[in-house]
C-alpha cells in the first residue's frame, strides 16, 4: 500500500471523527447497556435453565457416545462426514489438521492477504460471499450434529448422504467456483454489471444447503430420541437411587438390611459365609474408595462377583456404585445421619386407584426385580416392565388376572403359597418375596392395583378414581 | 472539600490527563454492532470473577472434582448461581467473540492501519476457545471425560508430532489425574495470563487508532 492511499485513508478517518461523537458519554452508554443486558440474560439462564446434571466420569464405560462442547460440534460433524469419503477419508490428518490449520492460517493472515484498500461491501464481493458460505456451513453443520442419529443402517446411509451433500459438497463447490473466478476471471467481482453472478451463485447454493438441512431435520424428527439418563443430584435422590440399585444388585446375597452372614438360596454360593456388610466392623474399616473397588472389581476369593463396567458392559457405572455406597452409609453407618427420606411411592388417598407408573413400578423395583430379571432362576417370570409383569412366565395365564383375588401373584405376596395342581403336596410357587415380606402399605397398593384392573399410567388410574363421598358427578 | 480531594489526587495520578486520553476521545458515529468488543471484555471479567469464586470449593482431582462441583451446586449459598453464570458465560463468550470477529470482517475494519489489532484478535479468539476446551474437562463428568478423550485424540492425529502433543496434553498415554491437573492449571493460570496480555495490546491498539467508522460507498 503506497503512502498516497494511506494518507487518503487517514484523511477520510479525520473527516469521520469530525462529524462523530465522544467516547464518553456518547459511545460508552451503548456498551454499558449491552453488557448489562448480557449480565441479566446470564442470571436468567443460570436461574431458569441451570446446568444439566451429568453422571460422574467413568473410564470403564466405553459405550458412552462422546459429544464435544456445542461450538466444536460443526468440526465433529465435518470429521464424521469427511470420514465417509472413499480413499482420502481414511487419511485422518487431512481433516483434523490440514483443513482447520489452513482455515485458521487464512483467517490470521487475512489483513496481509487482502491488500485492497476498499472497505465498502460492494467492492468486497469475493471476501463476503466466501465467508458467508463458510459461516452458513458452520451453522448448518452444528444443526446437523445436534440431531438424533438414525435408527438403522439404511436410514443412516441415506441421512449421511444428504448431510454430506448439504454440509460438504455444495459449500465445497461454491467455494471452488468462487476461488476459480477470483483467480481466472477477477473482473467478475469488480465490474458492477457482472458481479451479480457470484452473488446469485452463493445465494442459490446457500438455499440448497439450507433445504438439505431442513430435509435431514425432517427425516430425523421420526427417529427415536436418545434416552436422557436421570442423574441424582440431591443427597435424598442419591440415597434413594442407591437403595433401588442395592435392592436389585446386592439384596439376593446380602439381604435387604445387609445382615446376612450365611448366604441362602443363591445358586453357586449356597452356604457361603460372609461378613455382614451392615456391621460396624465393615463400615468403620472400609473407606468409600475401598468399598468402590470391592463393588466394581468383586472379591473373587469370597465369591463376590465384579459389578463394575470394567468386566461387563451391562455393569454399574461409577455414579451408580457411588450411590450404593451413599445408601449403605446413611442406612447402616451410625456416623451418618440420614435426611428425611421420601416415601417409596406417594401415599394413596381414599378411593384412589394406584397406577403402574407411579406406585407399582417403585415397589416392584425395590422387592421383585432382583430375581425377576433375565438370567435369574424365576420360572421365566420377568417383572422389569409393565408388559412383562402381565405376559411372561411359565404360568403367565394365572400370574396376574385383573380383578381376580385368586391370581398367583396376589396370593403369594399375601403369604399363601401356590400348590402344584398335579401334586397338591408340592409347592409350585413359594411366598414372595422369599425372604421378608412387603410393607403393609405396599401390599395394600399392590392388591388395590390388581383388583382395579392394573392401570398402567396415572391417567388410566385417575379414570377409575372412586370418590368416597359423592357417588355420581352432577350431569 | 471534594474539590480538594480531587485536586490532591489529580496532582499525583493525573486524573485529568487520564480523562482526556481514555474517556474524552473523539470517535466516529457509533453503531450497536461496535459494542461486541466491550461485551467480550465484560464477559471475560465476569468469567474471571465467577471462576475465582469457584476455585474456593473446586478440587482438581479425579476423586473429588465431581463431588466438589456437586457441593457447589447443592451445598454452597448461591453456588448454583455462580456456576450457572460461569457455565453459560463460557458459551456466550464464544458466541460474542465470534460475532465480534464477523463484524470486523464484514466492515473490513482489519485493513490499514488496524492489521495488528486483527492479528491479536485472532489470538484472543483462539485463547477463548482454548479456555472452553480446558474448562470443559474440569467437572470430570462423563460428557467431559469422553469429549476430552476424543478432543486430545484429534490433536494426536497430527503427523510426526501427534504422539508428543497427545502425551503433552494428557500427561501420559491416557486421561488421568495429571490431565485434570494440567487442564486446570492451563484454565486458571496459563491461558488467562495470555488472554490478559493480548487484551492489553488489543485495547492499546484500539485507543491508538480509534474505532473504525462504518464503511460507506466512499470507502
Amino acid at each position: 500500500m503506497d503512502n498516497e492511499t494511506k494518507k487518503k485513508i487517514n484523511e477520510r478517518y479525520e473527516r469521520e471523527l469530525n462529524r462523530g461523537e465522544r467516547f464518553w458519554p456518547d459511545s460508552i452508554y451503548k456498551d454499558l447497556i449491552v453488557s448489562l443486558g448480557i449480565f441479566v440474560v446470564l442470571i436468567l439462564l443460570a436461574t431458569f435453565i441451570g446446568v444439566a446434571p451429568e453422571p460422574k466420569a467413568d473410564p470403564a464405560d466405553t459405550s458412552y457416545l462422546p459429544r464435544p462442547e456445542w461450538y466444536f460440534l460443526f468440526l465433529f460433524k465435518f470429521l464424521a462426514l469427511y470420514g465417509q469419503i472413499p480413499v482420502i477419508g481414511k487419511i485422518e490428518w487431512l481433516a483434523t489438521v490440514l483443513v482447520p490449520g489452513v482455515g485458521v492460517g487464512l483467517l490470521t493472515l487475512l489483513p496481509l492477504l487482502d491488500k485492497s484498500p476498499y472497505r465498502h461491501y460492494s467492492r468486497r464481493i469475493f471476501a463476503l460471499t466466501a465467508m458467508g458460505t463458510l459461516i452458513l456451513d458452520i451453522v448448518l453443520l452444528t444443526v446437523m450434529a445436534s440431531l438424533p442419529s438414525a435408527p438403522n443402517a439404511e436410514e443412516l446411509a441415506a441421512s449421511t448422504t444428504l448431510q454430506a451433500i448439504g454440509g460438504l459438497w455444495i459449500p465445497a463447490a461454491i467455494l471452488t467456483i468462487l476461488v476459480a473466478f477470483y483467480i481466472f476471471k477477477r473482473d467478475i467481482f469488480h465490474q458492477s454489471t457482472r458481479r451479480s453472478l457470484p452473488i446469485y451463485l452463493t445465494v442459490i447454493g446457500g438455499l440448497a444447503m439450507v433445504v438439505m438441512t431442513v430435509v435431514v431435520s425432517a427425516r430425523s424428527s421420526s427417529y427415536p430420541k436418545p434416552e436422557e439418563a436421570e442423574v441424582a443430584t440431591t443427597l435424598v435422590d442419591q440415597i434413594t437411587a442407591g437403595q433401588d440399585l442395592y435392592s436389585v444388585q446386592c439384596v439376593e446375597c446380602h439381604g435387604d438390611d445387609g445382615s446376612v452372614a450365611i448366604i441362602e438360596g443363591v445358586e453357586g454360593l449356597e452356604g457361603e459365609e460372609i461378613t455382614p456388610i451392615n456391621s460396624t466392623d465393615v463400615l468403620y474399616t472400609i473407606t468409600d474408595s475401598a468399598m468402590y473397588e470391592i463393588i466394581a472389581y468383586g472379591r473373587p476369593n469370597a465369591g463376590m462377583p465384579p459389578s463394575g463396567k470394567a468386566y461387563n458392559a451391562e455393569g454399574l457405572t461409577r455414579s451408580e456404585i457411588d450411590h450404593i455406597i451413599t445408601f449403605m452409609r446413611y442406612a447402616w453407618d451410625d456416623r451418618f445421619e440420614a435426611p428425611p427420606m421420601k416415601p417409596l411411592f406417594p401415599a394413596l388417598a381414599e378411593g384412589e386407584v394406584p397406577s403402574y407408573d407411579v406406585h407399582i413400578a417403585p415397589i416392584v423395583k425395590r422387592y421383585c426385580i432382583s430375581c425377576h430379571r433375565p438370567g435369574k432362576d424365576n420360572n421365566d417370570y420377568l417383572m422389569t416392565t409393565y408388559e412383562e409383569i402381565l405376559t411372561t412366565g411359565e404360568n403367565k395365564d394365572k400370574n396376574v388376572i385383573a380383578r381376580d383375588p385368586d391370581g398367583y401373584l396376589i396370593q403369594v405376596i399375601q403369604g399363601t403359597p401356590i400348590m402344584d395342581p398335579a401334586d397338591p403336596t408340592q409347592e409350585l410357587i413359594g411366598v414372595m418375596p422369599p425372604k421378608g415380606h412387603l410393607k403393609p402399605d405396599a401390599l395394600e397398593a399392590f392388591i388395590l392395583w390388581i383388583m382395579n384392573g392394573m392401570p398402567e399410567t396415572a391417567e388410566d388410574a385417575a379414570e377409575l378414581f372412586m370418590s368416597p363421598t359423592t357417588a355420581t358427578p352432577a350431569p | 472539600m471534594w474539590k480538594k480531594v480531587f485536586d490532591w489526587l489529580d496532582e499525583r495520578l493525573g486524573l485529568n490527563d487520564l480523562y482526556t486520553t481514555l474517556l474524552d476521545r473523539p470517535e466516529p458515529k457509533g453503531n450497536w454492532w461496535n459494542t461486541l468488543g466491550s461485551a467480550s471484555l465484560f464477559l471475560f471479567v465476569l468469567q474471571g470473577a465467577t471462576g475465582i469464586f469457584l476455585t474456593v470449593y473446586y478440587t482438581p482431582s479425579p476423586d473429588h472434582a465431581y463431588d466438589s462441583i456437586q457441593y457447589i451446586m447443592e451445598g454452597v449459598a448461591f453456588g448454583w448461581l455462580i456456576r450457572g453464570i460461569h457455565h453459560w458465560g463460557a458459551s456466550l463468550m464464544v458466541i460474542v467473540v465470534f460475532i465480534h470477529m464477523l463484524r470486523v470482517f464484514v466492515t473490513a475494519s482489519y485493513k490499514y492501519p488496524r492489521e495488528l489489532t486483527w492479528l491479536i484478535g485472532i489470538g484472543l479468539l483462539l485463547t477463548t476457545i482454548g479456555m472452553g476446551f480446558t474448562g470443559y474437562l474440569l467437572p470430570w463428568n462423563q460428557r467431559a471425560y469422553w469429549a476430552t478423550t476424543v478432543g486430545t485424540q484429534i490433536a494426536g492425529s497430527v503427523p510426526f508430532v501427534g504422539e508428543f502433543i497427545l502425551k503433552a496434553l494428557r500427561g501420559g498415554p491416557d486421561l488421568s489425574a495429571l490431565t485434570l491437573q494440567r487442564f486446570f492449571s492451563a484454565h486458571i493460570w496459563m491461558i488467562p495470563a495470555a488472554l490478559v496480555g493480548l487484551i492489553g495490546v488489543h485495547l492499546f491498539l484500539i485507543m491508538k487508532h480509534g474505532e473504525s467508522h462504518f464503511p460507506t460507498k466512499e470507502d
